[in-house]
C-alpha cells in the first residue's frame, strides 16, 4: 500500500502519453483479472464446502453489475495478453522502439477487433438473463 | 502573446502546503523559452521563487522540471512549442519522485546515489598501452547513445516503477550502466551487470517509454535498457 498510492497520486499528475496509457490498461486488466481468478477459486471450493453458498453465488452472477463486470473483464483479459505480447516483442528487439506509437495503438486496435465477437456472445446472454430479451 | 504562468510553489519554511502561483505576462515571444518566463517572475515580480539553471542551453541539465504535465528542459522548450494563439497558460511544477527543497528545486541526492550504484567511470586495470585504447569506430558506436546523458533526472522521475519504489535504480544509472557495459575497453561490465540484475535493478523497468519521450537529448533509453535485460539474460556484454 506504500507504493500503491504514491504511484496513482503521481500517475494522475504526469501527463504521459499512450505508453503510460498501455501500463495503466495493463495494471488494470492484471489486477482485473486476479480479482476474478480469486473470486472463482473460492466459488468453485464451495461447490464441496459450502452447496447452498454457491447456488446463491450463481445467482450473483447473473445480476447485472456482475454480468456488466464480466463483460469488462474480458475486454481487460483480451487487453493483458496482447499488451504483454507487445512488451515482450519490444524487450526481445529494443530497437523497435522507434515503432511504439504505432505499436501501442495497434494494441488497443485488436484488443476491439478480439473483443467484438465476446462482446456479441456474452452480451446477448446478458440481454437473454437480465431483460429476457433473446438476439439469437 | 499574453502568458498566465501558473508555477507551483511550495517554501518549506512557510508553508504547510504547496500551492499554485500565478503570474500574468505580457509581450512575451513566441521563441521565449520558459526558463525566460521563469526568470522574467524571479528578476522582476518575485525574487523568492527558488529554481535551478547553470549554462541555459540544454547542456548541464540543471532546470529538468515538469512543464505543462510532462518533463522538459525549461531552457529547451519554446512558449510557441506550448501555446498556440495569442494567449494561454503554462503551468510548471518540480519533478516527480524527488523531495521538494523549495519550489521548483528538488533534492537531487536520491537521484545520484542511483547513479553512483552502477559505478559510472571507466574501469581497466590492465596495464596502459603505450598510445591511447583504440576502438573502431563502430565500437565507439555501440555505447554511443549513452555518453549523450546529461544526468538531469527527466527520465528517472518520469518513469511510474520510481514513483512506486524510490529504491529503483532508474533509467538514468541504467543508461550510465549501458555505457561502460558496452564499452569494450572496460572491464568491469559482469560486474555492473550483476547490480543491474538486482531486484532494484533493470527488472523493474515495465517498458512504458516516459522516460524515452522525456530526454531532453534524445536518447532512446527503452532501449538502451532492454539492451541491457538481454545482456543479462546473455550474462555477457
Amino acid at each position: 500500500m506504500s507504493t500503491f498510492i504514491p504511484t496513482v497520486r503521481e500517475t494522475f499528475r504526469y501527463k504521459g502519453k499512450e505508453g503510460q496509457l498501455a501500463w495503466i490498461g495493463h495494471r488494470l486488466g492484471g489486477l482485473g483479472t486476479l480479482i476474478f481468478f480469486i473470486i472463482h477459486v473460492v466459488d468453485t471450493s464451495w461447490v464441496y464446502f459450502w452447496p447452498q453458498g454457491y447456488h446463491h453465488a450463481i445467482v450473483l452472477y447473473r445480476s447485472w453489475p456482475f454480468q456488466i463486470g464480466e463483460l469488462l473483464l474480458v475486454l481487460l483479459v483480451i487487453y493483458h495478453g496482447l499488451n504483454g505480447l507487445r512488451i515482450t516483442l519490444m524487450d526481445w528487439k529494443p530497437t523497435l522502439w522507434r515503432y511504439q506509437r504505432q505499436m501501442t495503438l495497434g494494441t488497443f486496435g485488436l484488443t476491439v477487433l478480439f473483443y467484438i465477437p465476446a462482446f456479441i456472445i456474452m452480451g446477448s446472454h446478458a440481454l437473454k438473463n437480465l431483460l429476457g430479451i433473446e438476439l439469437f | 502573446m499574453d502568458i498566465r504562468l501558473r508555477i507551483r510553489r511550495f517554501n518549506p519554511e512557510v508553508d504547510q502546503e504547496s500551492y499554485w502561483a500565478e503570474y500574468d505576462l505580457k509581450d512575451v515571444q513566441p521563441v521565449d523559452r520558459v526558463l525566460d518566463l521563469l526568470e522574467h517572475v524571479k528578476g522582476h515580480i518575485d525574487g523568492t521563487l527558488g529554481l535551478r539553471r547553470s549554462c541555459g542551453h540544454g547542456i548541464c541539465g540543471s532546470d529538468a522540471m515538469r512543464i505543462n504535465g510532462q518533463n522538459m528542459l525549461a531552457c529547451k522548450v519554446l512558449v510557441r512549442n506550448l501555446v498556440q494563439g495569442d494567449k494561454g497558460t503554462i503551468q510548471v511544477e518540480p519533478m516527480l519522485g524527488l523531495p521538494v527543497i523549495k519550489d521548483l528545486i528538488v533534492d537531487m541526492e536520491p537521484f545520484f546515489e542511483h547513479y553512483r550504484a552502477v559505478v559510472p567511470y571507466f574501469i581497466n586495470d590492465d596495464p596502459a598501452p603505450e598510445r591511447e585504447r583504440l576502438q573502431r569506430p563502430a565500437e565507439r558506436e555501440r555505447f554511443d547513445e549513452g555518453t549523450k546523458c546529461i544526468l538531469c533526472a527527466a527520465c528517472t522521475t518520469s518513469c511510474p516503477s520510481f514513483w512506486a519504489d524510490r529504491t529503483y535504480i532508474g533509467p538514468a544509472a541504467i543508461v550510465q550502466a549501458h555505457r561502460f557495459i558496452f564499452d569494450g575497453r572496460d572491464t568491469a561490465g559482469d560486474s555492473r551487470l550483476a547490480i543491474l540484475a538486482s531486484e532494484k535493478g533493470v527488472w523493474r523497468c515495465r517498458t512504458i517509454f516516459n522516460c524515452t519521450m522525456a530526454c531532453p537529448r534524445e536518447i532512446p533509453v527503452t532501449q538502451l535498457i532492454a539492451e541491457v535485460k538481454k545482456a543479462i539474460g546473455k550474462q555477457k556484454p
